[in-house]
Parts: structure tokens; C-alpha cells; sequence
């Protein structure tokens, strides 16, 4: 019975604490910048910080302006960072190894252009098709003011 | 001899003038109506469009018309006798490109595709000028209405639905980006993602639309100045209407009404700056008007009826001045989220005012405070919403009543009315 008890605990203890995405329950959860409901399944955004409590982003642009207010303790406890993969709806990726196309041609919610993708090779076919300018994490921080 | 002033004196002979340089004018433009219809050369709206001379009329006839990649890129009336029937078997809509004066009236448009990468609409204008789009029937689209970069448009008595439901592979009933001088009015918009989307807008009229049983909001304003929306009904969507990052928008007349759901509400103000809402009713919303750090807007004339919070504050909103409104049966009248107030309370309705009236002016003799402490602790604590009702959380508001501490001492309205304001 003991045992028991101790795994129960154990295990909440686990769920409590995990620090992982938490997938985004599109057209009922808000946007935490902007409020704007999240429904874009292309241009969503999410950040975990160490604590495991999870931020949710309409928009790539309201993820970095929102992030970019926050103090500096609290920036730098982010655990993760995670955007929709352009190519592939509704499926997360690693912000600061995605490749960014700012393109007049696709429309993210926030006005800013904004697309993320997983692969470079696909940034560049999309880029082809829709013209428009490549950006890494860091460069984007510069062009996002 | 007749003068020139003498000719326009006689309406006889002014109409006879004007009918013959009408009739010579007409002669030189030498505008065709071309006949389509299912026995007709042509037989498709392909066809004619390719014959058609710019200023032509094509008539359409009843009739099931399959098209794909149609587009028209110039002057052209496009008329529907009997609402024929355009079936796009789920590909591009209608496109309309650079093209003045193009008039569509009159069309069932069905079966658009859905696309992530383009966004397919039943009629896609782009840098259109002085169009009309009216009197049609949109069904099954992805967009119904797309406009971009346009002047001086009227979209008049469309219905547009689709069946977006949980889905999000919809878009947006009528999409208006980067134009100016629009009249949207007297449209019916349904299951769609937002009813209408203004996007970079400015200097446009929405009026007497309906938009309902839409997945996020009804009417959604972005980047957009100098607008006004009057005499619209909002009903049933995921919230009823937001207007952001907008200047001057004037908000008259319309009815926001049962907009229910966890972070719902009937409007957001969110980064709005100079507005006017004027005889709005809200009913039945989770949130009656929520606005977030919005500066200057009068609030006048509104009735705020049996909403969970009438009006919710929060963030640095400065100058919002609340008049003559009636505040009726909502489980908190107005909500706060700092102790800093530069809000003013004047002369409104409050149903839930337990003041008195001695010198019978129809104004209370002691102020009314709109905040209670409740309301507080529940933007705290969203859990403790169980406790509302309760003889505890009477004890508590009224404790705070007779002593402030925690609500802005500045936050009352020191002239209540006694009865409502018609």
C-alpha cells in the first residue's frame, strides 16, 4: 500500500513538472500578447518556460513581442520555444532552428508577413514561389522591432 | 431666341436635351448584352467572358454553370437572371484583376476549394475599383467575398456561409486588406472564421449586416482608421466583435448578443484610441465590452444587459468616459484590474444601485461604486467564481462599499439615475 502511495505521488509529482509543449486547442484558446483566438494552424506559436507553464502565441510576431517585454529572469527561465511549421500545419518546431520568410505574398495574424519552417530547402521553395526574405532566429530579432 | 437659362427653366425641353445626348452618348459606346444560357452560343461563362468587349453586359440565365479559372480583367456587368448557379467543384473561385467597374449580381457561387497556401475565394477582387458585388448567394466556400488593394467598392445583400464548425480549415465570410472607401451592408455571414475581416481599411461603412454561428469573431478590425459600423447583429459567434490596433472607429447601434465561452465577449477594444460607441446593446455575453489598453473612447447611450461582466478593464486604459448607459442584471457591472483610475462614471443606470432618492431628481443622493472587491479576487483567482451569490461574498462587497480599500475611491458614479434611459 505504501509503495502504492509513493508511486502516486511520484508520478503527480512528474506531471506537475514536465516541461513540454502543450498542444494548441485552436479556435478556444487565446492569444496571451494580442487575445485574439488562435486559429491559424500555420502561424502559432508556443513558449515553456523551466517551470513547465506554457505560453500560447496566435502569431510568430506576438510570440517575439510578448517574449521581448518579459524581465530578464523570466527570459531567461524559457525552457522551449516552439513554432507552426509552415509546410506542415498544426505541427511544432524548434524556433531557434527554423528558417523565417517575411513574404507581402503570405499573411500571418499580426500583420508582420511572418512563416516559419523546419526545413531550409522548403523556406527557399515557398521563397521561390512567393518571393520575399530569409531570416534565421537571431536575424529575426533584428528585423522584428 | 432662347436663352440657355431659359431651356433649363423648361423641364420639357431640359429632358428632351438630356435624352438625346444620353441616346447619342449610348450610340458611341455601343455597350452589347451578350445572352449566356445552357442552349446558348455561348454556353459557358468562359466563353463569353473571352468575347465580351469591355462595357458588355452578360446576361446569365437559370442554369448549373461548372467553370474553373475564370477570371475577368475588364469592364464587364455580370448578371444573374434567376440565380444560375456557379460550381467551382471545390477549386479557385472568380477572380477579378485589375478591372473598374465590374458589377456581379444575382449568382448562386458554389464549392470553392480550401487551400494553406492560397486563399481561394468566391470572388477574389484585387485592385478593383468602383465595383459592385450584389445580390448573391455564396455557399460551401473556403473565402466567400477576398478584396485587396481596392477603392470605392459596395458589397450589398450577399449570403455567404459555410460549415466551419470545430474545423479551422475555413476562412473569412468577407475579407476586406489594404483598401479604402468600402460599403459592406445588408449581408447575411455564417460559419465561417471571422464574418468580416477588415485588414489595413480605412475610411469604410459597415451597416446592417448579419453575422452569426461564426468560429472566432463576428467582425474583426486590424490596422484599420476612420471606419464606422451601425445597425449590425452579432449573434452566436466565438466572440462577437473585436476591433484592434485602430483608430476613430465609430460603433453605432448595433446589437451584440450571446457571445458565451471562456474567453469570449460581445466587443474587444484592444490598442484603440479615439473611438465612439454609441447605442450598442450587449445581452447575454460572457463579457459584455472588454478593452485593453484603450485610450479616449465614449461610451454613450448603451444598454448592457444580463452579461457575466458588463464592461472588464485592464491594462492602461485612460479617458474612457461611460454616459447615460444603462447597466442591467449583469453579475458584475465593471471589472478592474489596477487601483489607478482615470475613467469617468456619469449619469448612468445601474440595476443594481440600492441608494435613495430624497429630493426626488431622479439622480441618487449617494454615489454608486460600480467595482466591487469580489470582482478582484476572481481576475486574481478565476476558481473563486464559485463563491458569486454567496452570503460571504455579500459580507465582503459590502464591507468594501462602507470603506474602500482595495477598488480606486475615485471609481463612482456620483449622479446614478434612478430610472433607466430610454
Amino acid at each position: 500500500m505504501k509503495q502504492y502511495f509513493a508511486m502516486l505521488l511520484l508520478s503527480l509529482a512528474a506531471t506537475a513538472c514536465t516541461v513540454s509543449t502543450k498542444p494548441i486547442n485552436y479556435g478556444q484558446e487565446a492569444c496571451h500578447f494580442c487575445s485574439m483566438t488562435i486559429v491559424d494552424r500555420q502561424h502559432a506559436a508556443e513558449v515553456v518556460t523551466n517551470k513547465g507553464k506554457v505560453f500560447k502565441y496566435d502569431a510568430i510576431e506576438c510570440m517575439i513581442n510578448d517574449t521581448r517585454k518579459w524581465e530578464k529572469s523570466d527570459y531567461e527561465n524559457i525552457a522551449l520555444v516552439v513554432i507552426n511549421d509552415y509546410s506542415n500545419p498544426g505541427k511544432f518546431t524548434d524556433a531557434k532552428t527554423a528558417t523565417y520568410l517575411i513574404s507581402e505574398q503570405i499573411k500571418s495574424p499580426m500583420g508582420a508577413f511572418l512563416s516559419g519552417f523546419s526545413s531550409a530547402n522548403e523556406a527557399q521553395k515557398v521563397q521561390h514561389e512567393k518571393t520575399g526574405d530569409l531570416f534565421t532566429w537571431d536575424s529575426l530579432q533584428e528585423k522584428i522591432q | 431666341m432662347l436663352q440657355p437659362t431659359n431651356i433649363m427653366k423648361n423641364p420639357f425641353i431640359a429632358l428632351l436635351a438630356f435624352t438625346v445626348s444620353f441616346w447619342l452618348s449610348a450610340s458611341y459606346i455601343k455597350a452589347n448584352v451578350i445572352t449566356v444560357c445552357g442552349s446558348c452560343q455561348p454556353n459557358t461563362l468562359k466563353q463569353a467572358i473571352q468575347l465580351a468587349q469591355p462595357g458588355d453586359t452578360l446576361l446569365v440565365q437559370q442554369g448549373l454553370y461548372q467553370e474553373t479559372s475564370l477570371e475577368i480583367t475588364k469592364r464587364l456587368v455580370l448578371l444573374g437572371q434567376n440565380k444560375p448557379v456557379l460550381d467551382f467543384m471545390n477549386k479557385e473561385g472568380l477572380r477579378i484583376t485589375n478591372a473598374d467597374s465590374v458589377v456581379i449580381s444575382g449568382f448562386h457561387i458554389k464549392n470553392i476549394g480550401i487551400s494553406y497556401t492560397k486563399d481561394f475565394a468566391a470572388i477574389h477582387l484585387f485592385k478593383t475599383n468602383y465595383f459592385r458585388i450584389e445580390n448573391n448567394v455564396l455557399t460551401n466556400v473556403f473565402f466567400g467575398i477576398l478584396v485587396e488593394k481596392s477603392h470605392y467598392g459596395l458589397i450589398n445583400n450577399n449570403r455567404v456561409s459555410s460549415h466551419a464548425t470545430e474545423e479551422f480549415n475555413s476562412g473569412n465570410g468577407i475579407h476586406i486588406w489594404h483598401s479604402d472607401n468600402m460599403t459592406v451592408t445588408n449581408n447575411h455571414v455564417s460559419h465561417l472564421r471571422d464574418g468580416i475581416y477588415f485588414e489595413f481599411v480605412n475610411e469604410s461603412i459597415i451597416a446592417n449586416n448579419v453575422s452569426t454561428q461564426n468560429v472566432r469573431y463576428g467582425l474583426h478590425f486590424m490596422f484599420s482608421n476612420h471606419d464606422t459600423y451601425h445597425d449590425n447583429e452579432f449573434i452566436n459567434n466565438g466572440a462577437g466583435v473585436a476591433v484592434m490596433f485602430s483608430k476613430f472607429i465609430n460603433m453605432r447601434s448595433n446589437r451584440f448578443y450571446k457571445n458565451w465561452g471562456t474567453a469570449s465577449f460581445g466587443l474587444l477594444l484592444k490598442e484603440i484610441y479615439d473611438a465612439e460607441i454609441v447605442a450598442n446593446t450587449f445581452e447575454e455575453n460572457t463579457i459584455g465590452i472588454n478593452i485593453e489598453n484603450s485610450t479616449r473612447i465614449n461610451y454613450t447611450q448603451n444598454n448592457l444587459v444580463r452579461n457575466g461582466w458588463a464592461v472588464k478593464i485592464a491594462g492602461g486604459c485612460y479617458t474612457n468616459i461611460f454616459t447615460k448607459n444603462n447597466f442591467i442584471s449583469n453579475s458584475f457591472d465593471v471589472s478592474y484590474n489596477s487601483k489607478m483610475n482615470d475613467n469617468k462614471f456619469d449619469q448612468n443606470y445601474w440595476s443594481s444601485y440600492t441608494g435613495y432618492d430624497l429630493d426626488k431628481d431622479g439622480i441618487g443622493d449617494v454615489p454608486y461604486r460600480p467595482v466591487k472587491l469580489f470582482s478582484y479576487i476572481v481576475n486574481q483567482t478565476p476558481e473563486t467564481i464559485v463563491l458569486l451569490r454567496s452570503l460571504f461574498i455579500d459580507i465582503l462587497n459590502f464591507s468594501e462599499k462602507v470603506s474602500p480599500v482595495f477598488t480606486p475611491d475615485n471609481l463612482v458614479d456620483a449622479t446614478p439615475q434612478m430610472k433607466t434611459i430610454p
